[in-house]
Order: structure tokens, then C-alpha cells, then sequence
């Protein structure tokens, strides 16, 4: 298949995928707690709608870092479709945008001006200092499998079984990374509703239907790295059942916890992050 | 506003030029990655600064140099 189709059609699917698992993950959310809730394909076509819908500009805002930075956020996810589901390429390189995703967040709440957006930028820098820990995790699929590069951890699953078995905790944090990526997780803290909608809070109409994509493809990129590094190559069907019970799973813990202050959020996350990297270590040198 | 405008559609016409180009002529995996990356974001963009609601002439400046309000 040419290169840019197989690109377009990846990100067609990113997006499509990672609306409507957001979707299931707020009508798991609504069902939790007694409410009907709205319909699945509800973020999908909200997305769809702001494209529709007038966009003004504050007058505080930094022009034209408010709008660039909204392309930054969807290049790095589409960035992320690269080097994941296309070329299977390394885990490293995920790493570094996720990090740079950290820095966006930041810039977004900033550009803007409004006092939220600089809350959810402060915000921004102390889930960055827990986030990244937990994403370093990946350091332990090195040890075991020799190498960061996706398509080779799953070769080695195709001979070894799948690595949630041996890195039952690697598996765990990084699915408190995904867990922190989600909307009303415990570990939101860039977007808890004390600052409204934290560093989204000033862009509206357009520009917030374009940050719900560029997060849509996000959502869908996490889900496809955890089952992939950690099941191995799997069906499409395979695939989409991985994906609704990660969403499903998020939707519950969501539904039933409260969200953290920034303080506690952190610091839990730095503490799974350590038991994770410590415990993950003595699995592999002592027990097995 | 109306500026944003005319370069959401001088956007529009240069990324689908880029993204026809690669699509048609299958350049090396570098350009095709670079094209991807800068050109698919702004062709969504300027896909929504040609689709959104415009204001009216007369609520233009009210509208779009929206002060913030309720802090």
C-alpha cells in the first residue's frame, strides 16, 4: 500500500476508534452512577460539530501560538500513528512524544491567558514529573526482551507468550499512565474541574474540536501501544475487544473515584512508578 | 477573523497539494513522514477555519475579540 494512504487511513481509524472508546468509556462512566448518560458515538460527533461552530479568539491570548499550538498537539499524535500502528518502530521515540505532549499541555494552558489555562500549566509540569516516571517503565521491557523497538518485542512474544506474564507490573503502571490520560481520571489534574476545563478552558468552537481529535488519536495510540507490547500481535478483532475492556475498566475506576489533588496525585503516581520499576526488577532477577 | 480565513484556504490548497504528491508520486519514507506530520494537521485545520460559522458584519467585532468574562 503507498505510504501516505496506509498514514490516512491509520489516522482515520486512530480518530474513529478513539471517539468512540471515549464515547463507551463516558456512557461506562454515566451507567456507574445511575444515569443514562449520552450516547457512544456522543464524542465522535461533538468533535465533528465544533468544526461547524463559530471560534473567537480572546483578546489575551498569544497569537499565533493559540491556534499553532492546537496543530502541534495533532502533529505529535500523528506523529505517534508513524511510528506505532504503521511502521511498529520504537518505543523510545513514543516516550519522547509523550513527553513533548507533556510540554503542549503546558503551552496551551498559557497561550491562552486565562488564569485556568496558567493554573493548568503549572499543573501540566507536576503530572509531567509523575508521568514520565511511569512511562520510563519501558526501561524493563529493554531488560527483557533486548530492545525498544516495537515489531521486535512482538516477535519476541510470538515466541515467548505474551510479556503481561512476565511484567505483570510494567503492565500495571502503564495502565495508570493510561488511566491518568483520561477524562475525570483520579489523576486529571491538568483538566480538573476546579480550573474548569484546565489548559482547553479558552479554546472553543473550532480549535476544541481539533484538540477532542488530536486526544481522540491520543486515546486510541495508548490502548494500541499496551495491547501490542504487552499481548503481542493480535487480530482486529482481538484489538477492539483489548481496547473496550482498557476503556470499560477506566470507565469504572473513573466513575468511582474522586480526583486527586495535585499534591497526592503526584506523589501516588511516583510511588506506583517506583514500586512498579523496583518490584518488576525483583521479578526478573529473583523469582523467575 | 477574516484573515484567518483567507489562510485557512491558502492552507488548504498547499497541504492537499502535498498530500496529492505523496499520495500520486510515493516519494522516499523521510518526505512522505515529513508530509504526513506538518501537512495532515493543517489540512484539518484549514478544514475548519473554511467550515466554521462566521460571524455577522455587524457582531464581527464583539464576537471575535471576546474579552473574558465571570473572573
Amino acid at each position: 500500500m503507498n505510504l501516505m494512504a496506509d498514514i490516512i487511513l491509520n489516522v482515520m481509524v486512530a480518530f474513529l476508534f478513539g471517539s468512540i472508546l471515549l464515547g463507551f468509556h463516558r456512557k461506562v462512566m454515566a451507567r456507574v452512577q445511575l444515569r443514562p448518560g449520552p450516547p457512544i458515538i456522543q464524542h465522535f460527533l461533538h468533535s465533528l460539530k465544533f468544526f461547524f461552530k463559530e471560534t473567537g479568539i480572546p483578546r489575551t491570548s498569544s497569537m499565533p501560538f493559540y491556534i499553532s499550538i492546537t496543530v502541534i498537539l495533532c502533529s505529535i499524535w500523528v506523529a505517534a500513528v508513524i511510528i506505532g500502528p504503521v511502521n511498529h518502530g520504537s518505543l523510545l521515540l513514543l516516550f519522547a512524544i509523550y513527553a513533548v505532549y507533556k510540554i503542549v499541555e503546558h503551552n496551551s494552558g498559557s497561550s491562552s491567558g486565562s488564569p485556568y489555562g496558567k493554573m493548568s500549566c503549572v499543573r501540566a509540569v507536576f503530572s509531567a514529573s509523575s508521568e514520565l516516571p511511569l512511562f520510563a517503565i519501558i526501561a524493563i521491557i529493554y531488560l527483557q526482551v533486548g530492545s525498544m523497538n516495537i515489531g521486535s518485542i512482538v516477535a519476541y512474544q510470538d515466541i515467548n507468550g505474551p510479556l503481561i506474564f512476565k511484567l505483570p507490573l510494567v503492565a500495571i503502571v502503564l495502565f495508570i499512565l493510561i488511566l491518568s490520560k483520561s477524562p475525570y481520571s483520579p489523576f486529571g489534574i491538568t483538566k480538573g474541574k476546579d480550573i474548569i476545563s484546565g489548559y482547553e478552558t479558552e479554546h472553543f468552537g473550532l480549535l476544541r474540536g481539533y484538540i477532542m481529535l488530536s486526544e481522540s488519536i491520543s486515546w486510541y495510540i495508548l490502548s494500541w501501544v499496551f495491547l501490542t507490547i504487552f499481548f503481542g500481535n493480535l487480530s482486529f478483532l482481538s484489538y477492539t475487544i483489548g481496547m473496550l475492556v482498557i476503556a470499560f475498566l477506566i470507565g469504572l475506576i473513573n466513575a468511582t473515584t474522586p480526583i486527586l489533588n495535585p499534591n497526592h496525585s503526584v506523589m501516588s503516581q511516583i510511588s506506583i512508578a517506583i514500586l512498579g520499576f523496583v518490584g518488576s526488577l525483583l521479578l526478573m532477577f529473583v523469582v523467575f | 477573523m477574516r484573515t484567518l480565513v483567507k489562510y485557512g484556504y491558502l492552507l488548504f490548497v498547499i497541504s492537499t497539494g502535498f498530500i496529492l504528491y505523496s499520495l500520486l508520486f510515493n516519494p522516499v519514507a523521510w518526505i512522505v513522514y515529513t508530509i504526513a506530520i506538518v501537512f495532515i494537521p493543517l489540512f484539518i485545520l484549514s478544514f475548519g477555519l473554511i467550515t466554521m460559522a462566521k460571524p455577522k458584519k455587524d457582531e464581527e467585532e464583539g464576537r471575535v475579540q471576546e474579552p473574558f468574562i465571570g473572573y
